[in-house]
């Protein structure tokens, strides 16, 4: 008890309290009427701020927005990560350690900041890049989703790749050195043998993934000023957001924050006991 | 520790003496608020004005009785505005704030402002009725107007001589202009189109005479989509189209990187882009002029941006905030301050004190050009009868929402005014206010 002591202090301070006044504010509208300059006055709604936030359209397609996301991102991610793990954990790979510290290095950079470096990187008239391509516009409205991915890959790969790597290392050498006897080759042993036996660990990354990018919300706000293509309700953590402190509705912001959380709770629960399964 | 008592007391006698001299001097200076325990009042004022950091340094040198601690924040549209709101929510507001003339109804409505009504009184005639009417909603005054904005036109001097082009005086002189810029320069192009910027909109909607709101009874007006505002958005629209004028973010890298290469000849702005560009270019000082907005037939403009002080709910000071107040905006001194950082290049909203900031703007970047003589011919011809609605800030974000599209083809001007007008009726709705429409 003692020492779970602090845990729970602090998980009732930065979790408990902050989501119970959350719910609290969701329950709650402003109302003013007449021109409004009476000033306005805090009603119960129950659950109105949540219904009027499901038929919001701006709130739904940011969902979408979400899932074209992961359908894009994830593949890539996982792919990357695991490609890049088996390349260091193979034989071929020279100087491990370099690499594994350059590729985490973009993980040490706050999401603020790697948006702005993209940002650069991305705007026509600055970007020596897109000069190079011959104009290509990264901030379109159909382009400015991969270049959101981009930026997401490029700060996270390093990371999955740690973790992968070190479950690779976990592999006892008994079991690679069983079917390098049975004749497998190397590419045979990373697929059949270390990607099956790291499981665990892929599917941790892919939950954490798939919350993270539910809760997409840094890059595309920096991108939001310069990007055609990215509208302020653009996930639906800009929305929550936006109806803070744009509209000034805590009610509605609540909602949508509580929703979105409980859809992520959910998700992990399916995630989990998916791989649980497997 | 003595030592700072010791200084606290002294500051403290000389906060006397200064009420005696100012009980002394006539009765017609209002009575500064009482120090408490010697001490000097403390107001805190958040802001992001040009020059802001001068003025205040000014105040505080000036003044025993009160002392102002000012907070630099982001400007209102790029994060200060949440802060507030935020701020105001938590019970930490500070006393004084920098609200924008369309946000104003926004924050009253929150509930976020003092009525300060009979505080600012004695101001009042000061100001022209068309601005100060920004600022009084319901009949109660809010805040206190600091500058105007009326729109200019900058543009390359040398340039448009260089290739025989005049400085258009209608928006029809501007579009063949701007075909001459082009011709002279295949990657040039007259001015900007900011698809991030509606106010843009709003002001040259209101030059052509637009009349975003109004009042009818306790029901609130809306017409976003007026004949006036689709005449201004059909124009730009066609220079969009037409490839006449670049489409870029304001105020953007990208955007000042197209003046520096020349490849930028113009800017639609308004007075206080005159700080700025001189700030951003000091390397083109002596190339570039202003000149009044081009018209639809008759010189007008409307407003774009200028900052108004008002005092928030919570405040405990609120009477050392209005006299801050009060010199912020109407005191000679803080428009010598605020013109002399060389940065800002405001106009005060009260016309006697025009010939202060004249004086303390150095003009040299406009070739000496007399700026101000150009602004008071503009703010004069500021057309009446504009309201803010009482939903500025989601109104603004809709519009930059839909305008983003615009350049892509995927949406046009026009189309743009019917989804943010059915999106603010919608939003006034949802609030609870009062609605009036066709």
């Amino acid at each position: 008890m003692l020492f779970v002591g602090p845990f729970f202090a602090l998980f009732a301070a930065v979790i408990v309290a902050p989501l119970a006044y959350a719910v609290y504010l969701s329950l709650f509208s402003e109302k003013s009427s007449g021109l409004g300059f009476g000033g306005a006055e805090t009603v119960f709604v129950g659950l109105g701020n949540y219904l009027d936030t499901l038929a919001d359209r701006a709130f739904t397609d940011g969902f979408l927005i979400i899932l074209g996301y992961c359908l894009f991102y994830i593949p890539l991610m996982i792919g990357g990560a695991l490609g890049l793990a088996l390349l260091l954990d193979s034989g071929l790979a020279r100087a491990k350690k370099f690499f594994q510290l350059a590729l985490f290095m973009p993980h040490i950079v706050p999401g603020v900041i790697a948006g702005l470096i993209w940002l650069y990187l991305y705007l026509p008239g600055i970007s020596p890049i897109v000069d190079l391509l011959g104009g290509v516009n990264f901030l379109g409205g159909d382009q400015v989703l991969g270049s959101v991915v981009n930026i997401a890959l490029w700060e996270w790969v390093g990371y999955n790749m740690i973790i992968y790597f070190a479950a690779l290392q976990a592999i006892p050498a008994e079991v690679l050195e069983a079917a390098r006897m049975d004749g497998a080759g190397a590419i045979r042993t990373a697929l059949s043998v270390k990607v099956p036996l790291i499981r665990g660990a892929v599917i941790t990354t892919v939950l954490f993934t798939i919350i993270g990018s539910l809760q997409l919300f840094t890059e595309p706000m920096v991108l939001d000023n310069v990007s055609d293509g990215i509208v302020s309700t653009w996930t639906p953590n800009m929305y929550a957001y936006n109806e803070a402190f744009g509209n000034n509705d805590y009610g509605q912001a609540g909602a949508a924050s509580i929703i979105l959380a409980l859809l992520a709770a959910v998700l992990s629960y399916v995630v989990t006991r998916w791989g649980n399964r497997r | 520790m003595e030592r700072k008592r010791a200084a606290a007391g002294i500051s403290g006698m000389l906060a006397g003496i200064t009420l005696l001299a100012a009980c002394g001097g006539g009765g017609s200076e209002p009575t500064a608020p009482a120090a408490e325990g010697g001490k000097p009042a403390e107001v805190t004022f958040w802001g992001w004005a040009k020059g802001t950091q001068e003025v205040v340094d000014a105040f505080n040198k000036s003044h025993k009785d009160i002392q102002i601690r000012f907070e630099e924040i982001p400007s209102g549209n790029a994060g200060g505005y949440a802060k507030f709101s935020n701020a105001v929510k938590a019970g930490n507001a500070p006393d004084v704030m920098s609200i924008e003339y369309p946000q104003l109804p926004d924050f009253v409505n929150q509930g976020a402002l003092q009525d300060i009504t009979a505080d600012v009184a004695d101001v009042k005639g000061k100001y022209p009725a068309s601005v100060f009417s920004l600022v009084e909603l319901g009949g109660r005054t809010w805040s206190v107007p600091m500058d105007a904005a009326p729109q200019v036109f900058f543009y390359r001097k040398d340039l448009f001589e260089k290739n025989k082009i005049e400085v258009p005086k209608t928006w029809d002189d501007f579009k063949a202009a701007a075909e001459k810029v082009k011709k002279a320069s295949d990657k040039a192009r007259i001015a900007t189109f900011f698809p991030d910027d509606p106010s843009v909109i709003a002001a040259l909607a209101w030059q052509a005479g637009g009349k975003w709101f109004g009042t009818e009874g306790d029901a609130w007006k809306v017409a976003i989509n007026d004949e006036a505002t689709r005449k201004v958005a059909d124009y730009w629209q066609g220079l969009v189209k037409d490839d006449l004028v670049k489409v870029q973010p304001s105020f953007s890298q990208e955007w000042n990187a197209a003046f520096e290469d020349d490849t930028l000849w113009g800017y639609v702005g308004a007075n206080w882009g005159a700080g700025v560009m001189k700030g951003n270019h000091a390397g083109q000082s002596g190339k570039w002029a202003i000149a009044p907005i081009p018209n639809w037939g008759t010189p007008a403009s409307g407003m774009l941006g200028g900052t108004t002080f008002g005092v928030a709910k919570n405040s405990k000071n609120a009477k050392a905030a209005v006299e801050v107040i009060k010199w912020l905006t109407g005191s000679p001194e803080a428009w010598t301050a605020r013109l002399s950082s060389g940065t800002s290049s405001g106009f005060p909203a009260i016309a006697d004190l025009v010939p202060v900031a004249a004086k303390s703007f150095d003009a040299s970047f406009y070739g000496g050009q007399d700026i101000y003589a150009l602004f008071t011919e503009s703010y004069g011809t500021i057309q009446p009868g504009w309201t803010w609605g009482p939903s500025m800030v989601q109104t603004l974000t809709a519009f930059k929402d839909a305008l983003g599209k615009v350049s892509t083809g995927g949406t046009t001007l026009p189309e743009v005014l019917e989804t943010v007008q059915t999106a603010t009726v919608n939003e006034i709705k949802g609030r609870g206010l009062n609605v009036a429409q066709p």
